[in-house]
């Protein structure tokens, strides 16, 4: 094994877990999932040089991104549907959607909606900021340059994710205490 | 409604703000209840992310799979391709707004420029300064670095920056008007160093940034992630407000300002 494939699994493969779980958010299906990563691993080796020493979690985390997005535009199997953007005024109930989505058939709406579903349903954007920030524990920093935005987006979607969990959430948590006698 | 530190609340919580913000927070969060709310529902949601769901680990056969594909690729075609080093280096190197321009800039400038929305003669250049104005003036709302010189007069603010920048802008209180003066900073825009005037109105801050135009000068009104973006043009001085005000309020003070020179 070269110097190369050794620095690289030195430094990136201990991250794997990570991107994994990154790319389950992103991708449609644990499949799906295992391609994105494995690609993602595939061109952060291609591109092992251009690294310099800084957050190879964040950089490889990019890639994993950059991917999921490629093969997205790629299959162009999905309807192209503008992405809400922030206003003034900040509406966080829009942001789930009261509609279930197509895997969630079968489920009944007044079902106990589960956190993950929740977050499930929020807009890719602000998921992903909500993703790094909760599970990953990146800083702002990170997060801006992983998702390619500004740091003042960051923060604006981050709140706007947060709010509209809690008003999800935490309502049905209230609800459900509310029913236990 | 909203307090207008919740903004503040959230990056305390998420343990970026520096410790005189974060000293200055607490001592909010004491007398605002709003905030110490959002604080608690922030770590209860923190706590139920990172707890109540499921851990996801790599399966095996995607490591296995990846060692396949490196051996494959390390066999195969030996030379590493070039890529462009990460992340960017620029002038600000690993500042959002570097990365931010190095990630637009292979697009199409005017394409970038309608997609986001831009009334501006000179879109070509404006693209990376609106980045720089509101990641300046978001910085300065986020850190304790929101003025250098503390003064309500515009006697000391104006000689203050004849120490500090290259540029003279027009300073006063308006604070019969509601635009209340509360200091001046020196950020570095454009590559230079730009002179910010601060003002309140009711709980918002606007910045008025100003700096040596170039011979483009730019005028109109641009909104980015909920902020108001003015910009004018006195002289041989480039102006820009920016604030999350409403476009009314941004605009009379605009007036005030261009009503002085």
């Amino acid at each position: 094994m070269d110097d190369r494939r050794r620095r690289f699994e030195a430094q990136v493969l201990p991250h794997l877990d990570a991107a994994y779980r990154f790319a389950r958010w992103l991708a449609r299906s644990p499949d799906d999932a295992q391609d994105l990563v494995q690609e993602a691993m595939l061109r952060a080796y291609r591109g092992f040089d251009a690294l310099r020493g800084s957050d190879v979690k964040a950089w490889l985390f990019t890639i994993v991104r950059n991917c999921h997005w490629t093969a997205l535009k790629q299959q162009r199997r999905r309807a192209q549907v503008p992405l809400p953007e922030e206003h003034d005024t900040l509406d966080a109930q829009a942001l789930i959607s009261p509609a279930l989505g197509p895997h969630e058939e079968s489920i009944r709406r007044d079902e106990a909606l589960t956190l993950q579903r929740l977050i499930e349903r929020l807009p890719e954007e602000y998921r992903e900021v909500l993703i790094l920030r909760e599970l990953e524990d990146m800083d702002y920093r990170s997060i801006a340059a992983v998702t390619q935005v500004p740091l003042g987006t960051v923060m604006s979607r981050l709140a706007r994710a947060r709010l509209a969990l809690k008003k999800h959430w935490l309502g049905q948590l209230e609800a459900e205490s509310r029913a236990v006698p | 409604m909203q307090c207008p530190e919740s903004l503040r609340v959230q990056g305390y919580f998420d343990a970026e703000l520096d410790a005189l913000s974060a000293a200055d927070i607490e001592r909010h969060m004491e007398s605002c209840a709003d905030c110490r709310a959002l604080y608690q529902e922030l770590q209860q949601l923190r706590t139920a992310m990172r707890e109540e769901l499921p851990p996801v680990h790599a399966p095996p056969e995607l490591r296995a799979r990846i060692a396949r594909a490196l051996d494959q690729e390390s066999l195969g075609h030996g030379a590493a391709e070039t890529a462009p080093p990460w992340p960017p280096r620029r002038s600000r190197n690993w500042r959002t707004g570097s990365f931010w321009m190095g990630a637009i800039s292979g697009l199409g400038t005017a394409a970038v420029a309608a997609a986001l929305g831009f009334v501006l003669l000179t879109p070509l250049r404006t693209a990376p300064l609106v980045d720089e104005l509101l990641n300046a003036h978001v910085d300065s709302l986020l850190s304790t670095h929101l003025v250098d010189v503390v003064s309500t007069d515009r006697h000391t603010v104006k000689p203050w920056f004849a120490g500090q920048t290259d540029v003279s802008p027009v300073v006063a209180d308006f604070e019969p008007q509601g635009y209340k003066l509360v200091g001046g900073r020196v950020d570095y825009l454009e590559h230079q160093r730009a002179a910010v005037v601060v003002y309140r109105h009711g709980a918002h801050v606007i910045n008025v940034f100003s700096w040596s135009a170039t011979p483009r000068s730019i005028a109109g009104k641009v909104t980015r992630n909920g902020y108001h973006l003015m910009f004018w043009r006195i002289g041989d001085l480039q102006y820009c407000a920016v604030s999350d005000t409403g476009w009314d309020e941004l605009a009379s003070l605009t007036q005030l300002l261009q009503g002085l020179q």
